[in-house]
């Protein structure tokens, strides 16, 4: 039977190469595309402003996305993201009075906590991820509401809003950070041991055990790592709304995955790339900004949004290494 | 009558059956016998329409026999009750019985629940099962869930029932069960083939013997004028490849590198007791789950055991993870390639040190000292790449079980765990994956190897020990050099 397999295989070489390297560069010719399309029907699309604004409103996306692609990339997925940026964020306006600037701290550290508890609950507790954070998703929610009660709690610190809305040399500090953050988890996912464990738990985990990767273990850093992550979101949030309300980022989750998934990382785990995401995360961002820049009637954004996403994983997704699509 | 005549098959190169004439009467039992790969099961499946003949004719009361699919087959009267449990337990014992005919159960759309269970009662009592249709399924033990396969098969009016393998994930009990099935129906006038590694099964019920080898036909006899010494011979009977296996040492001489005493894995195999020397190959044969993956499991660190002690160089040792079992140098070569060797998605660089993950700078992956030990590798055991960036999923089976050789080589191990190291590899390979084996064994590792091929395992160890059924069965010493029918005869 092997040998059919290998026959099969070796005839189809050539075509399944060029094959992938379209797949590949799908995300960077759609981006040119968006790019070139709201160009040329707005004088407003392609400017140096605009495009620091595309960038500010992509800060915090970028950084949930990057935590999710390892979640992703490790075979997982985590509901709880948009709820854990909230109650970071929540986090972050209710001390920015005493701490001011240092504010960050109990905001990743939020996010931490709450990574922990979804990566406990899920390599040890062995409850499915997507059970796991669909539960605490609602529940970090309904903390932020029960600390709230629906009141929005303003950030009036000046030395908290200097920074964290603040410019250095003309570009955002939010994106600074958010670019900085991207960076550093590029190195952990390429170029440290773990983000290989990370890869192979996704690629075969029985694999990767037999090989003596502590899975258990590394699960669960994937899930605080991404919580850290959110956790510094929810602060780039709460300080781009100079508030932290109930409704903060709730569906990010849904943007987030859409990022990752449009940025070529597939959900069935093993493969993907933090750079895909960066791309992933820039489509949908310039899509959401060029349609109200071309005055896209805002109830039809969903939809173009939603169409967007299935076409991408249509023409990206390889049938071929995925025999159950579910 | 079913006749057979000339039927080859070939899956890709590798050919399966060549030209095996058979012929199969109603009311008679017909055992198929031969070695792993002897071509038994392919025979039925061939005849059931399964798999597509590549050559050759067939008849059915002498009129050609030519179904297309497995449906075809059954409308004509064969059908075929696999080795694999294929009975869905999220469905009732009716539904499971009548499976490929619910269609027929429509009343206004609906399904007619009452018909349904009158007619697999019906069936359920003509082979004298003691459940009825209407039980709950999670009930059943694994003898009656096969004998719902068996009913299924019945619901198509079969005039031949083949069963392939289907005792083999039975217990004695729910084997005797399927024994008198088998009975049954031939009392009833059906046709039965079956294929078995049971040779008390083979014996106990078969009318015939069909002797089959590397695909080829070798005779055909009736059971009564056959001996169990003259069947092991007539299946094994071939002459030692010379070439394939490389030259043994003496005894090794070497300190006892591992060593079980009175050990009883997690999954109730034992107790063992047995010891390895350093430079020294033990195989361990045996059926199919009849222990020896589980030892090498537990010694692996991806099984807990119950009761007794391992010892490496001495000292206890009890691995609680596989990490554990690399960080005391012994590495493992699983049985499954693809589900537990190697990532298909990663590239050959990337498996041969997914067990090795070399280190620098605290948390960095050292590049470098990958690409070393991954050339390094494919240098030592030859394995065939575009280079070592191209991805494992594109090489040959061979090369994909060096790739997993490999990446065991490269945490430079003092032991070594082998399951199976050659399954679907082909001659040339396997020659070899011997060659560097025996090379590490006289380097000073101790080997361990599981295998349900019997070749190798008399071709490649120091020393054979045989498990039956979780327990130790015989363990021949250092120079006693068994014969094949030997080994056979404490396996079954």
């Amino acid at each position: 039977m092997d040998d059919v397999k290998q026959a099969a295989k070796s005839a189809t070489a050539h075509e399944r190469s060029t094959l992938d390297q379209v797949r590949q560069w799908f995300p960077v010719g759609l981006l040119l595309l968006l790019c070139l399309g709201f160009a040329l029907t707005s004088d407003r699309f392609l400017t140096v402003n605009n495009g620091l604004i595309i960038l500010q409103q992509s800060a915090v996306l970028l950084v949930a996305a990057v935590a999710m692609t390892f979640v992703i990339v490790s075979g997982s997925i985590d509901l709880s993201v948009g709820s854990v940026v909230a109650l970071s964020a929540l986090a972050a306006a209710a001390l920015s009075p005493e701490m001011g600037v240092w504010a960050i701290l109990p905001a990743v550290g939020i996010g931490v906590l709450c990574g922990l508890l979804n990566g406990l609950l899920f390599s040890y507790g062995k409850i499915p991820s997507f059970i796991v954070t669909l539960g605490t998703m609602v529940i970090f929610r309904g903390l932020v509401l029960l600390y709230t009660k629906g009141a929005p709690v303003s950030i009036t610190d000046r030395d908290f809003l200097l920074v964290y809305t603040g410019r250095s040399l003309g570009i955002p500090n939010a994106v600074l950070i958010a670019i900085v953050a991207t960076l550093i988890a590029a190195v952990i996912f390429n170029h440290t041991v773990f983000g290989r464990e990370v890869r192979a738990i996704g690629g075969g985990e029985r694999v990767a055990l037999l090989s003596g990767i502590r899975v258990d273990r590394v699960k669960l850093w994937v899930f605080v790592l991404c919580g850290a992550l959110c956790g510094l979101a929810g602060l780039l949030q709460s300080a781009r709304t100079m508030a932290a309300t109930a409704q903060l980022a709730q569906g990010l989750e849904l943007d987030v995955i859409a990022a990752v998934v449009v940025g070529g990382t597939p959900l069935t785990g093993g493969i993907g790339r933090i750079r895909g995401t960066v791309l992933g995360v820039l489509i949908i961002a310039i899509l959401s900004n060029g349609m109200n820049m071309t005055g896209v009637d805002p109830y039809l954004q969903n939809i173009l949004k939603g169409l967007v996403l299935i076409v991408a994983v249509f023409l990206t997704i390889d049938r071929s290494k995925i025999s159950i699509i579910k | 009558m079913l006749s057979a005549r000339n039927i080859s098959k070939s899956f890709g190169g590798s050919q399966a059956l060549r030209g095996v004439s058979a012929d199969f009467h109603e009311a008679e039992v017909v055992a198929l016998v031969g070695e792993n790969g002897a071509g038994k099961s392919t025979l039925l499946k061939v005849l059931s329409a399964v798999h597509p003949r590549s050559s050759g004719e067939a008849t059915l009361d002498g009129a050609s026999y030519t179904p297309r699919n497995q449906r075809e087959a059954e409308a004509q009267g064969v059908a075929l009750v696999f080795q694999e449990l294929n009975v869905n337990r999220s469905l009732g014992i009716a539904e499971n019985v009548m499976l490929g005919h619910l269609r027929d159960y429509r009343r206004f759309g609906l399904i007619d629940w009452k018909r349904l269970h009158a007619d697999a009662q019906r069936i359920l009592d003509r082979i004298g099962a003691d459940f009825r249709a209407t039980d709950d399924i999670h009930r059943l033990d694994l003898g009656r869930i096969k004998t719902i396969e068996v009913a299924r098969a019945l619901a198509t009016n079969p005039r031949f029932v083949f069963f392939d393998e289907s005792t083999a994930f039975l217990n004695h009990g729910e084997a005797q069960r399927l024994m008198s099935v088998i009975r049954e129906l031939k009392a009833q006038g059906i046709g039965i083939a079956f294929v078995s590694h049971h040779m008390h099964e083979v014996f106990e019920i078969s009318d015939r013997l069909i002797v089959l080898k590397d695909g080829a036909l070798v005779g055909d006899w009736p059971t009564a004028e056959m001996t169990e010494e003259r069947l092991a011979e007539l299946m094994v009977g071939r002459e030692m490849i010379g070439g394939l296996f490389p030259q043994r040492g003496g005894p090794s001489g070497g300190p006892v590198k591992v060593e079980l005493r009175g050990v009883v894995t997690a999954s109730g195999v034992g107790p063992v007791d047995l010891a390895v020397a350093a430079g020294e190959i033990l195989g361990i044969g045996g059926l199919k789950g009849s222990g020896g993956e589980s030892i090498l499991s537990a010694l692996a660190g991806a099984e807990a055991i119950d009761a007794g002690a391992m010892l490496l160089d001495g000292r206890e040792y009890r691995p609680g993870h596989p990490a554990e079992a690399l960080s005391a140098r012994i590495a493992h070569l699983p049985g499954d390639r693809t589900g537990e060797g190697v990532i298909t998605e990663f590239s050959v660089l990337e498996n041969l040190t997914l067990a090795a993950r070399p280190v620098k700078s605290a948390v960095l992956s050292d590049r470098r000292r990958m690409m070393a030990l991954a050339t390094e590798q494919i240098a030592t055991l030859g394995i065939k790449t575009a280079g070592p960036e191209a991805a494992v999923g594109a090489l040959s089976g061979g090369n994909m079980q060096k790739v997993v050789l490999g990446k065991c080589l490269a945490t430079a191990p003092e032991v070594l765990l082998l399951n199976n190291p050659t399954r679907g590899v082909d001659i040339g390979a396997k020659a070899e994956i011997y060659r560097v084996i025996r090379k590490l064994a006289s380097d000073g590792l101790a080997v361990v190897m599981v295998t349900e091929d019997l070749p190798e395992l008399l071709g490649l160890s120091d020393r054979v020990m045989v498990t039956r059924k979780g327990r130790v069965a015989k363990v021949f010493g250092h120079g006693t050099e068994p014969n094949e029918e030997e080994v056979v005869k404490w396996m079954m």
